[in-house]
């Protein structure tokens, strides 16, 4: 199919294309003011030399991106063709809480990783007791880093693929079936061009995110020598006050991801299929189905149990912090800020997505893919001395603007991950329902109302999860705005690991994590609900 | 969906406004790192207790560590709301006096007890210990007595300590080193190498570590073993005293000279460097006091192992060299 | 022939399960016909094996079906749209009805393509091609297979009134000349007066001879 027919077929919608031009706009001036406001609050500063060595962090960095990347794709893949095959009780549980490990905050899911895997941790104490060795120290160095962001990243990209497998069409597997396809057969045939569609944005998406990872190659990274561009750009700005400096590191980094970025998303849409099909049994041989459990079962030890261990730890800690108002409060904090980012978030993905799957021009579907990667790109601390100088300049308390500083970086923060879970299905929409909106003579709201909204349910529930779940996880953003009454969940942890009190912190951690999972299992089927009812 | 987005904004104005109540009395407005001024930390305390007498108003705003309050005073300038920063501590001050931003203290401060004398014109201490390993006696009974025996240990003993850009700790371990051993630090530092599992960006990263076993040892300081004995009754984590002697770490506080509430804020020092104000710090921030507190201080303090010798490096050494000092340390470790 | 009798199956929280039973002939087509939601897809889900009957038996020339999963039964389908895989050729479209591996496939594809009657499409990827090549596309993957039982769901529904007669056509040229009992759901009345020997209506979840 060429391109000047896909467009032909096309609904003109030159509305939302403005819209989402102005928010691009919006997003990518509010990043060069960031930077702008940091250039000229160094203005005044003498020049110092730059410590860093750029060549070398961006080679360390890309290497362990790249790695992380491959892993995190080939992981999810083969998790994501093995929960679509196997039925089990308790599966929608397990898809939920693969995801909540991508949203539960770094820390949290590194000292749980170390629970299982460390030193200390679930499996040396059992190899020690049974076989009398421990198995060694896996947790830590370039492969500590890998595997925390593996565990991360590829539950992430499992929940996405699965999405998109769930939504192979009946008619297809029952053709398939009746063909008698093998297992591998059925994969390359029906599972591959049903998810290649979103492998480039999703690949884009974990390499940035292992690109920026912070908190989790500090802990495990065992030292300087595994180091990212964002921790010397950490360094530069807190320990040295080289603005300067930092806004050049920062530089650097927004043009490495933004030649990721681009090269994903020049690519063409692919059609996607929508929606959850009727549920279609399709088992595959008895030796694929033994891998499928086998495989499932590794995954479940290596990414729930480091979970597992959270909820653990918290309950072995008890809940005392529970009678404290302050948990209290925080906790309202961080649902209010959670629910508004997560309302804001989906809002920006979905004015994007429009805009982007109206249009077949490829530069104009460049640009309108580019500010949803506006957080990635730019290092949190970066973005917190901007916002903080920002907020200064326009006269208002920092205290005062904290709160909805926070909702707005964290609707940035979870927009990559939302526009990768709606942006696919609204292009398919375009693409494959084009024709009949077209004919039909529909309006935009409309078509939002009539097919959009109802097709994009569960997808829609998914989105506010992920975005929900973001927010309740990061705060870096206002590191400098502090304000006495303004605490978090997260923020409240952090304060208790720094006094000494752990026991509470394990305690915020398990409740942080039921929280996402529940938001997790809870959203989607709620949305895909009310989407159904006004279909 | 409008109504919910209504109210969340309510709700976010709501927790916006409640810092602008209270205008009637005057307020002092004091930035600190987050601990100091968390629920548990010693920031409660002594606002309740100053509030008592000067009739005004203390607002505690807290940036995530110590660094970051200088960091925001420094790019608010001359504009800043802040009267007083609480919480930078020895290895900083030489750079935050650089800036200029500080005012004199003008107070007396002639009951101190401290390792040295103290004769700052600008900073007032606050809390002082000393940066020490922590070991558990049931893992590790005998823990080294020097860095040349830790580095001597088989190489499967572990410690965690931290990254000296981002962590006052890690910061303090590099002048330790460098006061303990001149010329020779870049050489402890290549003999410590295989024995540090991982360099964390904040000390409470490594203690947990430590807690969870994954550590035998752990950079924090010879009173953080008190926290366990009053908290937890648990008696077997120490500080391994090392002969070299030990850096300390002073923390300070200091008044900005923007602020228009110099006399008040020279009150709130004078406050929080008297028997009543250090009396609240052991128990909050596991900190010495700077006063001689007398029967008011926990006896388990007095029961902690203290060095014998107290390390100390001239302040315009460390502002001239602690960038080069961090570089070598790095350097050694990578 | 193939025989159903008695075949049950009820959906989740149906009142009254569906019970049929028909006789199909080689070499003919039978038609079912009924309104929408009466259970025609059961039917052919039955049959196919997608759906597993509670009881009643399944044969064909006296061999039970029942027991046998849908890649093994002795049935193809042909379905109104999504019959092909759109990103593949026409050829790899109809080689799947080919075991992997089996010999001399670019022969037979393009034998069976050409009666068909596709020429020189080939190697046109599927999504480019009309919706009666499609389905010719399809019926040539069929002629590969070589199974007794041809599943043909509202085949020709999407096709306009030339295409329609041509493939109707077709379609009753292929099972007479090689003997398939192809059984056709349609609602179009025209579809099932032009191609069947026998026609059922499913009237209350039976099929009754029309």
């Amino acid at each position: 199919m060429s391109t000047a027919s896909i467009s032909a077929h096309l609904p003109p919608r030159p509305w939302r294309i403005r819209a989402a031009v102005l928010l691009a706009c919006a997003i990518g001036l509010l990043i060069a003011a960031v930077l702008g406001a940091i250039l000229a609050a160094a203005a005044g500063e003498p020049t110092a030399p730059m410590r860093a060595d750029i060549w070398h962090l961006l080679r360390m960095t890309s290497i362990q991106a790249g790695l992380t990347t491959i892993l995190s794709l080939i992981v999810g893949i083969a998790l994501a063709w093995c929960l679509n095959r196997l039925r089990f009780p308790g599966r929608g549980l397990v898809v939920g809480l693969f995801s909540a490990a991508i949203v539960t905050p770094g820390i949290v899911v590194a000292f749980g990783l170390l629970s299982v895997w460390g030193r200390n941790g679930w499996f040396n104490r059992a190899s020690e007791a049974l076989f009398g060795a421990p198995i060694g120290n896996i947790a830590f160095g370039l492969g500590g880093i890998l595997f925390a962001h593996v565990v991360l990243d590829a539950a992430f990209a499992a929940r996405v693929l699965l999405a998109r497998l769930d939504a192979i069409p009946d008619a297809r597997l029952k053709i398939g079936q009746s063909l008698g396809l093998g297992p591998l057969r059925r994969f390359a045939l029906i599972d591959w061009p049903a998810i290649a569609g979103t492998i480039p944005g999703l690949a884009a998406i974990i390499f940035l995110i292992a690109f920026t990872s912070f908190p989790i190659v500090l802990l495990l990274g065992g030292g300087p020598a595994n180091q990212t561009l964002e921790v010397a750009i950490y360094a530069a700005v807190r320990q040295d006050f080289d603005l300067r400096g930092a806004v050049l590191l920062a530089l650097v980094q927004i043009a490495a991801c933004s030649l990721v970025i681009l090269a994903a998303s020049a690519l063409p849409p692919v059609p996607t299929a929508l929606g959850p099909s009727a549920g279609q049994r399709w088992r595959d041989r008895p030796a694929a189905q033994a891998i499928q459990w086998l495989l499932l079962a590794i995954c479940l030890v290596a990414f729930v149990a480091p979970l597992l261990a959270v909820l653990a730890d918290g309950l072995a800690a008890g809940f005392g912090v529970l009678g404290q108002p302050t948990f209290w409060r925080s906790a309202a904090t961080s649902l209010t800020i959670g629910s508004g980012s997560a309302l804001l978030s989906v809002t920006l993905a979905i004015a994007l997505g429009m805009g982007r799957a109206a249009t077949d021009i490829p530069l104009l579907r460049t640009t309108l893919g580019l500010p949803v990667f506006a957080y990635l790109a730019v290092p949190a601390v970066v973005l917190s001395f901007g916002f903080f100088l920002l907020v200064r300049n326009a006269g208002i308390a920092p205290g005062t603007a904290a709160p909805f500083v926070v909702v707005v970086a964290n609707a940035l923060l979870s927009l990559p991950f939302v526009a990768a879970t709606l942006g696919p299905p609204l292009d398919a929409i375009a693409r494959t329902r084009g024709k009949l909106i077209r004919s039909l003579g529909l309006s935009g709201s409309r078509q939002f109302r009539a097919i959009e909204y109802p097709l994009l349910g569960r997808d829609l529930g998914v989105a506010l999860a992920l975005a929900f779940c973001f927010s309740l996880g990061d705060l870096g953003v206002i590191a400098l705005f502090g304000t006495q009454d303004f605490s978090t969940l997260p923020l409240m942890m952090y304060a208790a690991l720094g006094s000494y009190r752990s026991n509470d912190a394990a305690a915020i951690a398990a409740i942080l994590l039921v929280l996402v999972t529940v938001a997790f299992v809870g959203l989607p089927r709620l949305l895909e609900r009310l989407a159904h009812a006004r279909a | 969906m409008v109504n919910v987005t209504r109210l969340a904004l309510a709700v976010l104005a709501g927790l916006a406004s409640t810092a602008a109540l209270a205008q009637d009395k005057p307020t002092l407005t004091i930035y600190t790192y987050d601990g100091f001024a968390s629920e548990w930390g010693p920031g409660v305390p002594l606002k309740a207790g100053f509030e008592e007498t000067c009739g005004c108003t203390v607002n505690w705003v807290a940036a995530d560590s110590s660094i970051g309050t200088l960091r925001r005073v420094q790019l608010e300038g001359e504009t800043t709301q802040a009267d007083i920063i609480v919480g930078l501590d020895t290895a900083v001050a030489g750079e935050a006096r650089a800036t200029g931003l500080f005012a004199d203290h003008g107070l007396a401060l002639d009951n101190l007890a401290l390792p040295n004398e103290w004769t700052d014109a600008q900073f007032v201490p606050v809390d002082y210990s000393h940066f020490a390993f922590m070991h558990d006696t049931d893992m590790m009974p005998e823990p080294p007595r020097s860095f040349e025996e830790l580095i001597a240990l088989p190489e499967d003993i572990k410690i965690a300590i931290q990254d000296p850009r981002s962590a006052t700790p890690g910061l303090g371990l590099v002048l330790w080193v460098k006061a303990a051993y001149g010329d020779r630090a870049a050489e402890i530092w290549e003999g410590l190498r295989p024995h540090i599992l991982t360099v964390t960006r904040e000390w409470s990263e490594s203690y947990s570590l430590f807690l969870d076993e994954e550590v035998d040892m752990v950079l924090s300081y010879t009173t953080s073993p008190a926290y366990h004995i009053i908290e937890d009754g648990d008696e077997t984590i120490k500080a391994a005293l090392f002969e070299e002697g030990h850096f300390p770490q002073i923390e300070v506080a200091g008044i900005l000279k923007s602020s228009d509430q110099q006399e008040l804020a020279s009150q709130f020092l004078a406050y929080l460097a008297s028997p009543d104000g250090q009396k609240v710090i052991p128990t909050t921030n596991w900190m010495f006091p700077v006063v001689d507190l007398g029967d008011e201080l926990d006896p388990v303090f007095a029961t902690l192992p203290q060095p014998e010798k107290t390390l100390t490096l001239p302040e315009e050494e460390i502002t001239a060299n602690s960038r080069a000092w961090i570089d070598e340390m790095l350097a050694a470790v990578q | 022939m193939l025989v159903l009798d008695r075949l049950t199956y009820a959906h989740p929280g149906q009142a009254s399960p569906y019970a049929f039973s028909m006789e199909a002939a080689p070499g003919q087509i039978t038609a079912i016909s009924g309104p929408s939601g009466s259970g025609k897809s059961t039917l052919l889900d039955l049959v196919a094996g997608f759906l597993a009957p509670t009881s009643g038996s399944l044969t064909l020339d006296g061999r039970n079906l029942v027991p046998l999963p849908p890649e093994e039964r002795p049935v193809s389908l042909l379905l109104q749209s999504e019959s092909l895989f759109e990103h593949l050729s026409a050829e790899r479209n109809v080689g799947l009805g080919l075991p992997p591996g089996a010999p001399d496939a670019a022969g037979r594809i393009a034998q069976a393509l050409a009666e068909a009657g596709l020429k020189d499409i080939g190697r046109q990827r599927a999504s480019t091609l009309s919706g009666g090549q499609k389905q010719r596309v399809a019926l040539a993957r069929t002629l590969l297979r070589d199974r007794k039982v041809l599943l043909l769901d509202e085949p020709f529904s999407a096709l306009d009134d030339h295409t329609r007669t041509v493939i109707r056509a077709l379609v009753r040229e292929l099972t007479e000349r090689h003997g398939w009992i192809t059984i056709l759901v349609s609602h179009y009345r025209d579809d099932v007066e032009a191609l069947a020997s026998r026609q059922y209506r499913i009237v209350g979840g039976k099929l009754e001879m029309a």
